[in-house]
């Protein structure tokens, strides 16, 4: 099947991966869809680097598959890294070569890339005015905005992302963000961005997978993780009753004893109304309100266990 | 071009846009320029005049450019040049992988056994390179000494003493120059096979040149003769043959096929290390 031909661009099927007798990865599977930024969010360690390794065929998983656009990385690793770009931590360059220099030595390793194409890369990070200079005099961000540039060349559908934003100032976070943006909007770019910092993968991202110890403990929308940012205690007489009566109601969950999560569509007052005409009775509510790094540090500190969205 | 050419295009320029790749080149002159004056001195030539006479030859018409570029070419390549080329074929894969640009590369839609072919054919470039750069710039500068005029050659270990006039001189000497560089290149690979292992750049030369010392000293024990048809610079002096009358065909062709096979062997063992190691920060 083409990288066209199939709508996940990226399905990764019960991946498996030990370092030396320490279990990086426990069957992790997901798919990213074609279009979408998709965030991979995780401690340090938590298995996000050897997710995008094994994604370009850097990494040989123990057990599982990886497939772009429809083709098994481990099988075809040159057809299913056709249109895959990407860039590490730091993206890594011959510093006493020029910029230009450095983007024809890389892009020879995928095709003949015309001249028209290197420029238009190079316009299109914002790097025309020193893409002549020897990258050992660039700054950090412009040494990010040269990976970028080889990541889209010659012609990348899907481009892999790993930390791009370490090592930048805040104005450079902030320029980096809104060129991954404005590359999904206007090339339909599919964006994979790992990343341990969740206000940049809350920022960017419209779908997050999220890694512990190399298990993934959320695959959804932000949407669905926030779903219980509101956490309810109700002080009722017959807590199996009350749940009985709203514990299936759209967007509750079930967080503990007398303890609700609620969405943002949910109103209290409605439970409430609905327990009272139940017959139950509700002497107090105490509502807290948690933030999504709190939610973040309760999954990944073992506070809920597995979530799928 | 083709695309194995362009990456080729792009290994070559990064290995000659760098700095100390000319280190050895420097160096090389340097050495070259040092035995040139020590072989104008009076004890040198009165050395040299005892050597060509002793041999049936005549001093004035045999100490000449040729003669001072061979020994030169003897001394220096041998022991240094094994070290310089044990230094770039130790740095060319080992030292991309500590950089994180072979990473980089690997991202790519190609084979790391094609990623590993182009950096070998660079390596083999650059070692022939290296020989013949060695061998002409030394050629050059004892010819502006001493002058043209016939060869004279004294290899007391390879049992080899010769006299060659002005142009036969020339043309076999022309000649040992890729066949030295074919030589040299088991030491290249060797390192180069080093570099596609876990270890460091410096690690993967000193290890190269360690082993090249170690059976260069052993072939040089008399104790260890029977040994020597086992010994990697046994067939590696083979180039000294084209000196030889006759010229020993099946001999040279016996030691460099047994050179390849080396050079093939360390090549295919680098495949396959380097195409099963996984690459990760």
């Amino acid at each position: 099947m083409t990288m066209e031909g199939t709508d996940a661009m990226i399905a990764i099927k019960d991946l498996r991966k030990s370092w030396g007798g320490k279990v990086a990865l426990h069957g992790l599977s997901f798919e990213v869809r074609r279009g979408e930024i998709f965030g991979l969010l995780g401690h340090n360690g938590a298995g996000k680097s050897t997710t995008l390794g094994i994604l370009l065929g850097q990494v040989f998983a123990d057990h599982g598959e990886a497939m772009i656009g429809g083709i098994s990385v481990e099988r075809d690793r040159a057809r299913a890294l056709a249109k895959t770009g990407a860039i590490f931590e730091a993206p890594r360059f011959y510093d006493y070569l020029s910029g230009w220099k450095n983007l024809e030595i890389y892009t020879s390793y995928s095709a003949k890339v015309s001249r028209k194409q290197l420029l238009e890369a190079v316009e299109t990070v914002g790097l025309t005015g020193r893409i002549e200079d020897k990258v050992g005099t660039y700054s950090q961000g412009m040494r990010q905005r040269l990976g970028l540039a080889q990541a889209l060349l010659p012609e990348s559908e899907l481009i892999l992302l790993d930390e791009p934003t370490n090592g930048l100032d805040p104005e450079g976070i902030h320029e980096m963000r809104g060129l991954i943006r404005r590359l999904n909007r206007d090339r339909g770019l599919t964006v994979v961005f790992c990343s341990h910092l969740l206000v940049e993968v809350e920022q960017l991202c419209d779908q997050v997978v999220i890694l512990n110890q190399g298990r993934k403990i959320f695959d959804g929308r932000w949407a669905e993780l926030g779903g219980d940012r509101r956490r309810v205690r109700f002080e009722v007489d017959d807590w199996s009753g009350a749940l009985a009566l709203v514990g299936g109601m759209p967007g509750v969950t079930v967080v503990g004893d007398k303890v609700l999560g609620l969405d943002d569509e949910t109103a209290t007052a409605d439970l409430v109304g609905r327990m009272v005409h139940g017959g139950i009775r509700v002497s107090g509510v105490e509502v807290e309100r948690r933030s999504l790094e709190q939610i973040y540090l309760g999954l990944t500190q073992g506070e809920a266990g597995g979530v799928e969205g | 071009m083709s695309l194995f050419l362009l990456q080729l295009r792009g290994e070559l320029w990064k290995l000659f846009a760098r700095k100390r790749t000319y280190l050895g080149f420097g160096v090389f002159l340097g050495v070259e320029m040092l035995i040139l004056i020590l072989w104008q001195l009076p004890r040198g030539q009165r050395w040299m005049e005892e050597m060509i006479e002793r041999s049936g030859g005549v001093f004035q018409a045999y100490f000449s450019g040729l003669t001072v570029a061979m020994i030169m070419l003897t001394m220096t390549v041998f022991l240094l040049g094994g070290l310089y080329l044990a230094l770039v074929g130790g740095d060319l894969v080992a030292k991309e992988i500590e950089d994180g640009t072979m990473r980089m590369t690997l991202c790519r839609p190609v084979s790391r056994e094609r990623v590993l072919m182009v950096k070998y054919v660079t390596c083999v470039i650059y070692t022939f390179t290296l020989v013949i750069f060695i061998g002409l710039s030394a050629l050059a500068a004892a010819s502006m000494v001493r002058g043209s005029g016939g060869l004279f050659l004294f290899i007391p270990e390879q049992r080899l003493v010769a006299f060659f006039e002005f142009g036969p001189g020339l043309v076999r000497y022309l000649c040992a120059l890729p066949c030295f560089a074919l030589s040299m290149l088991t030491i290249s690979t060797f390192a180069f096979l080093l570099s596609c292992c876990r270890m460091k750049p410096a690690a993967a030369t000193i290890a190269a040149i360690t082993l090249f010392f170690v059976d260069y000293i052993f072939h040089l024990v008399p104790y260890f003769e029977s040994y020597r048809p086992w010994m990697m610079t046994t067939h590696m002096s083979t180039w000294m043959n084209v000196y030889r009358r006759p010229f020993p065909w099946e001999l040279m062709i016996e030691d460099y096929g047994y050179l390849v096979g080396i050079d093939a062997t360390f090549l295919l063992i680098a495949m396959v290390v380097f195409s099963r190691r996984d690459f990760k920060s």
